[in-house]
């Protein structure tokens, strides 16, 4: 493994433990995603790795050496896109994609064909040299990335890369993504967008208020869940009473939305359920499809507590 | 090498990242030495001689401190609330290559108001500066001091502290600093503290190397300022290296 962390503890002065004990391991390769919500301990975590931050116990490795120790080593091992906006206000996307490959001790006429390379595959040919100050939020996302994939580290750490991107360029930037860990890169994709992240990542951790609750594939997780299909209720608002699950499943109410896992084999009467629970004016709507990551997710993590704007997050790109 | 060639790349990021606020601290550094030149005098319609060169050789002072003590602070401060802090200290740079190239551009930064401020004076009173050559490291451990004492406060204090506290500044700085008088007009208790901080030091060695036939440089001045400079260089650093 390309990257091991064992037992990483993270306490803040204030008493927040950010991270408690937190073991993961990244191969070469390979795209690992960290998917949970606001104030998980995500963001901490890659801090650590790149020596923004002291663990306060545990160990972080990379081809087994010591991290912590040597934090200036760390950096030159790992490229990292920052969930803020870089500070490139008055750069062009070429001069700042190129300074990076520079800094990173790439030689000039590599950095060149990569950043070129790069444009063409994330589409940003028509601003290559206009002012960073001028572009938009998504294209300076787009730029950051580059900056952080034209000389890359042994690891490669992204923060929220998507934020702010539009759909097509959200496709580009996956495919940059994973020609990365095709190149042999490892990639650590922080992220709380589930439906993204199902797509994209070979392995993935939920991360909760500093545990790793659960790690896998996506189709692990999947199938830990115990339910193929998921089947979601849009409640009636002015409803007191949700109703209740006959499938002794998880069932989830997001909003005003209830989702129910169901059996493959139950698929018939669930619907019946659903049909009966519409004609007696308790349901408005229902829709019986194969159970999702998002649905792992909202399981573990539990639905109250997601934030509806995340929610809305992923459905919106869902439907993207 | 790898140090000298960081240093290099990152004098190039800050100084494209600041070149469209320099035509705007250049104005307003002029602004700063031309409203002190011209503005005194109105104030105060007949000016001595000694007065008329305190003004001359205290407004370029003021201008390096206003850049160093107000403008930076804040500035750093702010990519320090913002992140782009922590993002240029991800970076696989030594640190110390990080700071010395952004307190490389913020001279380059201070210099052009510096010399506007000695021009518009020595003409708006037609004055005949025998300038000493110690001026360049007079100007420059001025800069420098200003700048690392700067950057030594927006790197401990928090953002909002920092806007706070350099707005005071520009008043403790304009009132209330011995830059254009003599610190003997000073309470005698708010001379003694001058004595300790390195705004005084600061006046002494530009008007005594910008007019050495009018002022005397005092021996201890230089020194004053090289304490303070390795001080606030080293609090950056501190601070620049540390993991919370």
């Amino acid at each position: 493994m390309l990257l091991e962390i064992e037992n990483l503890k993270k306490v803040f002065r204030s008493g927040v433990r950010a991270n408690d004990g937190i073991d993961l391991s990244i191969d070469s390769g390979e795209v690992f995603g960290l998917l949970g919500h606001n104030g998980a301990g995500k963001t901490t975590l890659v801090n650590q790795v790149i020596g923004l931050l002291k663990p306060t116990d545990g160990s972080i490795r990379i081809d087994r050496r010591d991290m912590i120790a040597d934090p200036g080593l760390a950096r030159r091992l790992c490229s990292f896109q920052a969930q803020s906006q870089v500070p490139i206000d008055g750069l062009t996307p070429r001069q700042a994609i190129e300074l990076l490959g520079q800094l990173r001790g790439a030689a000039g006429a590599d950095v060149r064909r990569r950043r070129a390379r790069l444009v063409d595959a994330l589409d940003l040919g028509e601003w290559l040299d206009v002012d960073a100050a001028r572009l938009s939020g998504g294209v300076k996302r787009l730029v950051a990335f580059a900056m952080a994939a034209v000389a890359p580290g042994r690891l490669v750490m992204l923060d929220e890369p998507t934020n702010d991107v539009d759909p097509i360029r959200r496709r580009l930037l996956w495919q940059q993504v994973r020609s990365l860990a095709d190149e042999g890169a490892a990639v650590l994709l922080v992220t709380h967008n589930v439906v993204e992240a199902e797509r994209s990542v070979d392995r993935l951790a939920i991360l909760d208020a500093g545990h790793v609750i659960t790690e896998g594939t996506p189709a692990e997780l999947k199938a830990r869940l115990g339910a193929e299909l998921r089947l979601e209720l849009v409640v009636d608002p002015r409803a007191t009473e949700l109703p209740v699950s006959p499938f002794g499943r998880s069932a989830v109410p997001v909003g005003n939305r209830l989702m129910v896992g169901v059996p493959m084999d139950a698929a018939g009467p669930a619907v019946g359920w659903a049909e009966s629970l519409q004609r007696a004016g308790a349901v408005e709507e229902f829709t019986l499809g194969p159970a999702t990551l998002e649905d792992v997710y909202v399981a573990m993590v539990g639905g109250l507590e997601v934030r509806p704007a995340e929610m809305e997050e992923s459905f919106d790109a869902s439907a993207a | 090498m790898q140090a000298l060639r960081s240093y290099r790349l990152l004098v190039t990021w800050q100084s494209l990242r600041k070149k469209a606020y320099l035509p705007l601290m250049m104005a307003v550094q002029t602004l700063f030495s031309l409203g002190i030149v011209l503005g005194y005098p109105l104030l105060f319609p007949t000016l001595d001689r000694t007065t008329i060169y305190l003004i001359a050789t205290g407004a370029p002072a003021i201008s390096m401190v206003s850049v160093g003590l107000v403008a930076l602070p804040q500035t750093v401060g702010e990519a320090k609330s913002e992140g782009s802090l922590a993002y240029m200290r991800s970076l696989p740079v030594p640190r110390l290559a990080y700071l010395v190239a952004d307190l490389t551009v913020w001279l380059a930064i201070v210099v052009p108001g510096v010399v506007l401020g000695v021009l518009v004076g020595a003409w708006r009173f037609g004055l005949d500066l025998q300038v000493s050559p110690l001026v360049i490291p007079a100007v420059v451990m001025v800069a420098l001091t200003a700048t690392c004492v700067g950057y030594a406060l927006a790197s401990v204090l928090p953002y909002m502290l920092t806007v706070i506290i350099t707005q005071a500044i520009v008043v403790f700085v304009f009132m209330f600093s011995p830059l254009t008088f003599l610190p003997d007009k000073l309470p005698a208790w708010l001379e003694t503290i001058h004595r300790l901080l390195p705004i005084q030091a600061m006046g002494e060695v530009t008007r005594g190397t910008i007019a050495p036939n009018e002022f005397p440089l005092p021996p201890g001045a230089f020194l004053t300022l090289a304490v303070w400079c390795v001080l606030g260089f080293l609090v950056t650093y501190a601070a620049m290296t540390r993991r919370a």
